[in-house]
């Protein structure tokens, strides 16, 4: 409850929100290059990572459709590459993943449990597939390369996408559509018979997300400049963002964001340092935080920051006790002493003299 | 006295069991209607079909003379219609207030509610239900009897005029059950219909108007409590005279 309580306050949320906001519009001024491109990159993974939480985590229902949604808009910025501007391309991208998201929640949000995770993934796999068909039997091309806008004007597309997700996450939070998210979650049957039309708000609520996904996928389709159906509907971005979102924590918006930031950051770290072991160093840290932080990173951020607090009011508590005893222990001992001390040397002064 | 519910030939099958095998029943406005009946009777299957929870292999269900057979159950909820569950299923990770909070702002669509709105309602159903001190409490740390009267209220705020309770006397102590008749009769002072599933006799005897006996998923009697107590058939399969 401590903690709940500490950190749901929503003065606190908003203004970490604006906190965040600040620090990535003003980096480019201070940050060298190589640090923007890889800002873009986390960027991706915090935008994904949001969008996954903002449906799965209330609810329960593991999504794997990310890649697909993801990719779709990868595809539409690379088909509409030059003859649109990029504003445009990524508005139309959303778009596009929204409807698709649409037609899958429509079609699998029926289905409950593994069931939903299976068919998900198999609409991404089945997507894919369509796409290279189309593409080596139809367009005749393998990929397909896209002109960049620079790593610049890429930059500040992600951060304001990064923005747009998460002011959406923290006012659908605070909305009844996300209360209501969070009943279906605990307990559908429940959430049902007390009036709440469950496969209307989950097909809202999943179909709004791809739009941050399709839009992200847009912006990151300029900044591979080459792309071809493996690379847009690559797997293991269905995987990814579940992968983060647990890391972090999915309790609280700031979960996916530290798990996606972090998770890149020792993923680019262990693929310089150990490209051998890699992937075995991965695998463990998951398996640590999942065993022994079930609530993800978050946890152990808030006990660190509880510890601060424990240990500050303590500090605080000890400097009161020291300065107590002082004043009424010390003080009147020490001057008691001086005064004897006084007396003393007056009256042997007083003998001398 | 008007129909409020009925329903015509009901039949359900899980596979081979029949569960319910075409049952008519009805609950006319303002009724106290109790179901009884031996275990795996096809109560609880029953009010799942009339909450819209599962739909009836055959059958038709009217509720106020509409047909809300294939309905949905929150389309159900929003004409009217409440129920309780026999295992409670509250939000556990929410706090009592939050649980009825959803049920009022999900449960009148056609009414617009505001925040501070809704705080006060929920707070006005808390009291009348006495558990005004308890609204903040997490629903975990709450007492089975508490979670059964929790779900009562959420139930209260989607403003029905029929509820249905399934067993939300069963597990209760002494006390606690006189104070759950008393509550019973209170809602139908209010005008609210009641249709209840219940094991305890003494209890459904004393608050119903009239009973409804199941058995392998059929009507085998139906009349006010002192009727179906001397009723041959129902002493024979259930009360075991």
């Amino acid at each position: 409850m401590l903690i709940s309580t500490i950190f749901s306050k929503r003065k606190f949320t908003i203004t970490m929100i604006l906190l965040s906001i600040i620090l990535l519009a003003v980096a480019p001024l201070f940050a060298p290059p190589y640090a923007i491109i890889s800002l873009i990159t986390i960027l991706m993974y915090v935008i994904l990572t949001l969008s996954w939480t903002m449906f799965s985590g209330p609810t329960n229902y593991i999504s794997l459709a990310t890649a697909a949604l993801f990719g779709v808009g990868v595809y539409t910025s690379a088909t509409l590459n030059d003859s649109l501007p990029l504003i445009v391309i990524v508005i139309i991208s959303g778009l596009i993943s929204f409807l698709l998201a649409l037609l899958i929640g429509m079609l699998t949000l029926r289905l409950k449990g593994v069931y939903f995770i299976l068919f998900t993934f198999g609409v991404t796999a089945l997507i894919r597939n369509a796409i290279q068909w189309w593409e080596t039997h139809i367009t005749l091309t393998v990929g397909r390369h896209v002109t960049s806008p620079g790593n610049d004007t890429i930059y500040t597309y992600m951060v304001v996408l990064y923005s747009l997700t998460l002011i959406f996450i923290f006012l659908l939070q605070n909305s009844s559509y996300g209360m209501a998210l969070q009943g279906i979650g605990e307990n559908e049957d429940a959430a049902e018979h007390i009036g709440i039309d469950v496969t209307r708000i989950k097909v809202i609520v999943f179909a709004l997300s791809a739009i941050f996904m399709g839009a992200a996928g847009a912006v990151m389709a300029t900044r591979w400049r080459y792309i071809d159906p493996n690379v847009a509907f690559n797997p293991l971005l269905s995987f990814l963002p579940v992968l983060m979102a647990i890391f972090g924590g999915t309790w609280l918006l700031g979960g996916p964001i530290l798990g996606a930031v972090i998770f890149t950051l020792l993923q680019q770290y262990l693929i310089t340092e150990y490209p051998y072991l890699y992937m075995l160093l991965m695998g463990l840290t998951l398996v640590i935080v999942i065993l022994y932080l079930p609530g993800g990173l978050l946890t152990l951020v808030m006990k660190g920051y509880i510890w601060l607090v424990i240990q500050w009011a303590k500090t605080k508590w000890q400097w009161q006790v020291l300065t107590t005893r002082w004043k009424e222990e010390w003080r009147p001992k020490v001057s008691m002493w001086l005064a004897q001390w006084r007396l003393r040397w007056q009256w042997r002064l007083g003998r001398k003299r | 006295m008007t129909k409020l519910l009925e329903g015509i030939g009901i039949s359900h099958s899980f596979g081979g069991l029949r569960a319910v095998d075409s049952a008519d029943f009805h609950v006319e406005q303002g009724e106290i209607v109790g179901l009884i009946g031996p275990n795996g009777a096809g109560k609880t299957t029953l009010f799942n079909i009339v909450s819209g929870a599962i739909k009836p292999t055959s059958g038709m269900i009217k509720f106020k003379g509409e047909d809300i057979t294939s309905m949905k159950p929150h389309q159900i909820c929003h004409r009217g219609m409440a129920r309780t569950f026999q295992i409670t299923k509250l939000f556990t990770n929410m706090s009592a207030f939050e649980n009825v909070r959803l049920a009022l702002l999900f449960g009148n669509p056609e009414r617009k509610i505001g925040r501070k709105e809704a705080e006060k309602e929920v707070n006005q159903l808390f009291a009348v239900m006495g558990m005004l001190s308890d609204r903040n409490k997490p629903v975990k740390e709450m007492s089975l009897a508490m979670q059964k009267r929790l779900e009562i209220v959420r139930a209260l705020a989607t403003n029905p005029q029929m509820l249905l309770l399934d067993e939300v006397m069963s597990g209760l102590t002494q006390k606690e059950l006189i104070q759950s008749m008393q509550l019973i009769r209170q809602l139908r002072e209010r005008g609210i219909t009641i249709f209840m599933i219940e094991h305890v006799m003494h209890a459904i005897m004393g608050v119903c108007d009239r009973i409804i006996v199941f058995h392998y998923g059929s009507k085998i009697a139906e009349g006010t409590p002192a009727e179906v107590v001397k009723d041959p058939t129902v002493n024979a399969i259930y009360l075991g005279k």
